[in-house]
């Protein structure tokens, strides 16, 4: 009944790292259409445990679609033993968008926390080559969560990381890396994905400074299609859902609780 | 995991004719004075945002949509978490949020009409009065082929449903009914210890039909925290975990009424619908299935047909109703 139900092959699925992995897909008749921001829902048992299906940010839309994940809980597990040729019962690309650096932008920020990463090289795959300095300050908990983020070098991205327990990169949270930076308002953009608490100290911190800002938000989901109403959250504009409405909010939209 | 190749369903001019193998199956049903041509719907909150996503030829061929519950006010809904996964279910407390009878007739009507099937317009009021206001709006500006009354939301923090006081289910449908020029459906709650009472009570105001059942109070606690996890505190359970309580209360209502029974309450497949079915219902509802299996309404639907086909049967009749004991 959907126009957006697909089943589509594994093509890959590996560890990046200690704690995350890469899924990709052969979706060629959703390929193009994808934007940076954008998620899949994706039903990852054909049983009933778990029971939801699980949304995840697209990490690139280059070749396949790509995803990436943590294995923490039942669905990321099952995930994880997904091998490449199996099918993948897929609803996507949902949600709307990051919006492109308005006029006068000169750097980019992407402010990222744990696996809040993951819509960020699909953005920088679209922002590359168009003048922008790009730079990301990543946050993960410990050099498990870190890896080598040749990709995002690629692209011609400053990394920044830190992790909480300093076993690489400065010690502390993401906010470490630039909270006595003071970049201009009227040439900086700023893009952020990643837990609540962060997402409030990004707020706060752009807030301050003036900065525009764009966050993409996560909430638990039960149809991601703007049907239940389940993954509502409080904006200044009332209620919004996550899935239909966002994921992309302006930051200081969002209510923060 | 290969593609399943869907089982035709094809309309011959007759709507509630499917053609196939030489024979001709009914599979028509009837609410009140209102002839569905197929007796599968979606359950109220479980649809949404049709023109964006689904494709329309597709949805066409239900029986009937069920649109999110319409309060005469708007409704922000709950604070959130609003929901949470359980075992084979959902816990939710969404809390009826929904833009009011008047935003809704501007915004969603007219699209939900496009679609050209006809629609049951789920409909709750804080008072009788409430209630009258948002049918007489509706009589007025058309689009409600059926309306279902939401008696029994669990999410409201009211002290006591009007499904569960035979009295006041009694009142509200009889009031509705007075002033409806279209079938009224008594949804009613399972949070009651004599589930028939009810359902005589709204079979005595008048009601066209009773869905049965709406979500089983129920929450659920974060241990580390040990507060609630949802928002609201408390919830409405749904999905497969309730199934057989689902069809346990159908067939004993079917047993009491001689009015249709729209059956729901955790059908993910057509095996799950054809137990409503032979139970006694004359329709049925998918409602938590559309989160997980967007398309779990169509193959319900294709489901029944391959089953009827399978054991002979020419008339949706024969199967409803048509437990062994």
């Amino acid at each position: 009944m959907h126009k957006i139900q697909n089943k589509f092959p594994i093509a890959a699925n590996e560890r990046l790292c200690p704690r995350f992995y890469r899924l990709a897909v052969d979706a060629k008749s959703i390929l193009k259409s994808i934007r940076p921001g954008q998620f899949l829902h994706i039903r990852v048992t054909d049983g009933l445990e778990p029971f939801f299906r699980r949304p995840f940010s697209v990490y690139r839309a280059k070749k396949f679609v790509e995803i990436l994940y943590e294995p923490i809980g039942l669905g990321t597990r099952l995930l994880a033993e997904k091998k490449p040729g199996e099918f993948l019962d897929i609803l996507g690309p949902l949600g709307n968008h990051f919006t492109a650096p308005p006029k006068g932008t000169k750097q980019v920020w992407m402010v990222a926390g744990g696996i809040g990463l993951a819509p960020f090289l699909f953005l920088s795959d679209e922002l590359k080559h168009k003048g922008y300095e790009l730079i990301l300050f990543y946050g993960g908990r410990s050099k498990g969560h870190v890896f080598p983020m040749k990709e995002f070098k690629n692209n011609g991205v400053k990394t920044w990381i830190a992790t909480d327990d300093g076993s690489i990169g400065v010690k502390g949270w993401v906010s470490e890396l630039f909270r006595t930076l003071d970049p201009n308002p009227t040439t900086t953009m700023v893009y952020t994905c990643g837990p609540h608490a962060m997402l409030a100290s990004v707020q706060s911190f752009v807030k301050a400074r003036g900065l525009r800002c764009e966050a993409s938000c996560e909430e638990v989901m039960a149809c991601a299609l703007g049907a239940c109403l389940g993954c509502s959250i409080p904006t200044v504009n009332g209620y919004k859902t996550v899935c239909y409405d966002g994921p992309v909010f302006d930051i200081a939209e969002v209510v923060f609780s | 995991m290969p593609e399943k190749k869907p089982t035709t369903v094809k309309p011959t001019g007759h709507w509630s004719r499917v053609t196939g193998h030489g024979s001709q199956l009914n599979l028509a049903v009837q609410i009140g004075t209102l002839r569905l041509k197929n007796p599968v719907t979606v359950a109220s909150g479980t649809f949404g945002h049709a023109e964006k996503y689904y494709d329309l030829e597709e949805v066409k061929k239900l029986g009937a949509l069920v649109p999110k519950t319409v309060t005469l006010h708007s409704r922000e809904g709950n604070p959130p978490p609003r929901i949470l996964e359980t075992p084979s279910g959902m816990l939710n407390a969404i809390g009826i949020e929904n833009p009011g009878v008047d935003g809704f007739i501007e915004k969603k009507l007219p699209a939900l009409r496009r679609i050209g099937i006809p629609l049951f317009i789920s409909i709750l009021g804080h008072t009788d009065e409430e209630f009258e206001t948002i049918v007489k709006k509706f009589t007025k500006e058309g689009g409600a082929d059926a309306f279902e009354l939401n008696l029994s939301c669990p999410n409201l923090k009211q002290k006591i449903l009007v499904a569960q006081d035979p009295q006041a289910t009694r009142r509200v449908v009889a009031k509705v009914k007075a002033i409806a020029r279209v079938p009224v459906i008594a949804k009613l709650a399972p949070n009651v210890t004599d589930i028939g009472e009810i359902a005589q009570a709204a079979v005595d105001a008048g009601a066209d039909a009773i869905s049965l059942i709406n979500t089983f109070s129920a929450m659920a606690i974060d241990v580390r925290t040990r507060r609630s996890v949802l928002g609201n505190c408390t919830g409405g359970l749904s999905g497969p975990a309730i199934r057989p309580m689902a069809v346990h209360m159908i067939w004993e209502v079917a047993q009491k009424i001689k009015i249709p029974i729209i059956g729901m309450g955790g059908i993910m497949t057509a095996q799950d619908a054809l137990e409503f079915l032979i139970a006694g219902a004359t329709m049925v509802a998918v409602g938590t299935a559309n989160f997980i299996n967007p398309r779990a309404p169509l193959e319900v639907l294709e489901g029944i047909v391959e089953y009827m086909r399978k054991n002979k049967m020419n008339d949706i009749k024969d199967l409803i109703g048509s437990l062994k004991i």
